[in-house]
């Protein structure tokens, strides 16, 4: 009897103890970044009471630091691919699995992608956007970036597709639909939760991205991921400026997945693909 | 898990569907021609040639770029480095990431929040999650180090000898909430009459787990062990922040030796035609994922 009543106060300790171990740099960099500099070399292990916010002012305002440009840079490229994957991804996912285009093959040629390594791909990039000028601009990431998340996107949407009930359709198709109104007025809506998942992960990928960014900007385009990694190496190691733009960066990911948790985890366990 | 079938089809296709499926699509079939496609195309291009990255004059060379790729050591280097670094993470993800999900898949107090906290280190980008391990490692300032000295623990975590298993022992530290994520949904969706039955007939957990569980779960295994493999297999981020590879070229990966090929030395012939070898290596492992992936469209003619 007692065994089963203090059993789950066990698991809640072990799961604990597990979270806070694999959360270790996030707690190691929020504590940083609290601290005075002082504090810092002095005390690694210290809790920062009462804590500064110097840190979190000098990333925001202090002259040579960039970081208010990358943030807007990542939330306009953000943004900008999770319009544009959603407006690719959702018509064609509806035209492959109801309206048979390519069938199958198409689908998984598209899936496909995502398993390449995107280091193939960024050479030729490199050389597309330079051509038509449109390296280090937030077009040019925009468009890489779609390349990234296509892939996952179709793979969510096309299961979200296939699981509208086919019957809703042949109604409207027997009242005279066309294809077009179907999917505005029937799919769309029903499809809702799967765009949801989609336009997050998309949201993440290319927030976290830095492959593709640390070799298609080098300045005016540049992201907070790239961006706050180059504090490190441009500016010798400032770990309370550094540990606060970290904080700034992770920050709207993490806060996006919390409340998008249930999107989140449908689409990441949907078979999908992370970045 | 399992593919979604769309049973049946719509109805008899008329015209307008016909020309529909061509019109919605054609915004994918036109970005595939031109970022994928086309770039495919180039990339295999470039590698037959001796372009650099500010090149005017550019060069057929033929297969040149391929043969010295193949006879570079450091190329060599990278390929088992890679390799190594991608076996042990999958395969030590997939264990922890199971033995998690088994402790997770029950009631207990906290676990909504404790579940969410689990699986924020997937949504930290790989590279700042690179920034703050050299900063919780740091020799002097680092939150692990002071914890270890406390024990009268002294390493230089990043001494040749340790980098190595150090950078696998922070990718699995990464990416186990991930394969815990995946394995826990399919733990979930396993059917519960199964396991009341194995219970009423005395079976332990440890052979239930065994002889049930693991069995059962072998489709999730295999997308989650394929998909942290090809994710491995082109880790670039947080190796390349925390030791751009070195020290030396000790913990270059693929893709950090193509990386450098083309923007340090900036030879992009033989960049991309290392690139191309590595997408050749991967290819062959493509159709055992999609076919698990990917949504059943149907019975497409």
């Amino acid at each position: 009897m007692t065994r089963t009543k203090q059993w789950p106060i066990m698991v809640t300790l072990a799961v604990a103890l597990v979270a806070l171990v694999v959360n270790i740099p996030l707690i190691g960099a929020l504590l940083t970044s609290f601290k005075p500099d002082g504090a810092i070399t002095s005390h690694p292990l210290s809790i920062p009471v009462p804590g500064t916010l110097q840190h979190y002012a000098n990333v925001l305002y202090a002259a040579g630091y960039d970081f208010p440009l990358f943030f807007e840079n990542s939330a306009i490229i953000a943004f900008g691919t999770v319009v544009l994957t959603t407006l690719i991804s959702v018509p064609a996912a509806y035209a492959i699995v109801r309206l048979k285009l390519g069938g199958q093959w198409l689908l998984n040629a598209v899936a496909a992608m995502r398993l390449l390594p995107a280091m193939f791909f960024v050479l030729p990039f490199f050389v597309m956007l330079t051509n038509v000028g449109l390296l280090d601009t937030v077009w040019g990431m925009i468009v890489v970036d779609t390349f990234l998340n296509l892939p996952i996107a179709m793979v969510i949407l096309a299961r979200g597709v296939a699981d509208v009930p086919i019957e809703i359709e042949e109604a409207a198709r027997m009242d005279g639909a066309s294809s077009y109104g179907i999917l505005v007025t029937m799919i769309v809506p029903l499809l809702a939760p799967s765009i949801a998942a989609a336009a997050l992960i998309t949201f993440l990928f290319t927030w976290n991205d830095y492959i593709f960014a640390i070799i298609i900007t080098t300045s005016a385009a540049r992201t907070v991921t790239v961006g706050v990694s180059q504090f490190v190496t441009s500016y010798g190691i400032l770990w309370g400026d550094v540990s606060a733009g970290v904080v700034l960066s992770v920050i709207i990911p993490i806060v996006f997945a919390i409340f998008g948790q249930r999107y989140l985890v449908s689409g990441l366990a949907s078979g999908s693909v992370k970045g | 898990m399992g593919a979604v079938s769309a049973e049946g089809f719509p109805m008899p296709m008329r015209q307008s569907a016909t020309s529909a499926r061509w019109v919605l699509s054609a915004p994918l079939l036109v970005f595939l021609a031109v970022f994928a496609v086309f770039p495919l195309a180039l990339g295999t291009w470039i590698s037959l040639t001796d372009r650099s990255i500010l090149s005017f004059s550019i060069n057929f060379v033929g297969l040149k770029n391929y043969a010295d790729t193949l006879r570079d050591p450091d190329f060599w280097h990278a390929v088992f480095f890679t390799l190594k670094f991608t076996l042990i993470s999958t395969f030590a993800t997939l264990v922890l990431g199971f033995l998690l999900a088994l402790l997770v898949h029950r009631r207990f107090p906290g676990k909504t929040l404790l579940v969410t906290a689990l699986i924020m280190p997937i949504m930290v980008a790989p590279a700042l999650m690179g920034i703050m391990f050299r900063l919780v490692l740091n020799a002097e300032i680092g939150l692990v180090p002071a914890i270890l000295d406390r024990f009268g623990i002294a390493i230089h975590l990043f001494s040749p000898h340790l980098v190595v298993p150090l950078l696998i022992l922070l990718e699995i530290l990464q990416w186990t909430p991930f394969t815990f994520l995946i394995l826990y949904a399919g733990l979930q969706a396993l059917p519960d009459d199964v396991f009341e039955a194995a219970a009423l007939d005395g079976s332990s957990p440890l052979r239930t787990t065994f002889m049930i569980t693991i069995p059962l779960m072998v489709p999730s295994f295999f997308v989650a062990g394929f998909l942290r493999a090809v994710d491995a297999l082109r880790t670039f981020d947080v190796i390349f922040v925390l030791t751009g590879g070195g020290p030396g070229s000790l913990t270059n990966t693929l893709s950090i030796y193509i990386y450098k090929k083309a923007f340090t030395e900036g030879n992009f012939g033989l960049a991309t035609a290392a690139a191309m070898l590595v997408l050749l290596m991967v290819v062959p492992l493509i159709p055992f994922l999609i076919r698990r992936v990917t949504t059943r469209v149907g019975d497409v003619p």
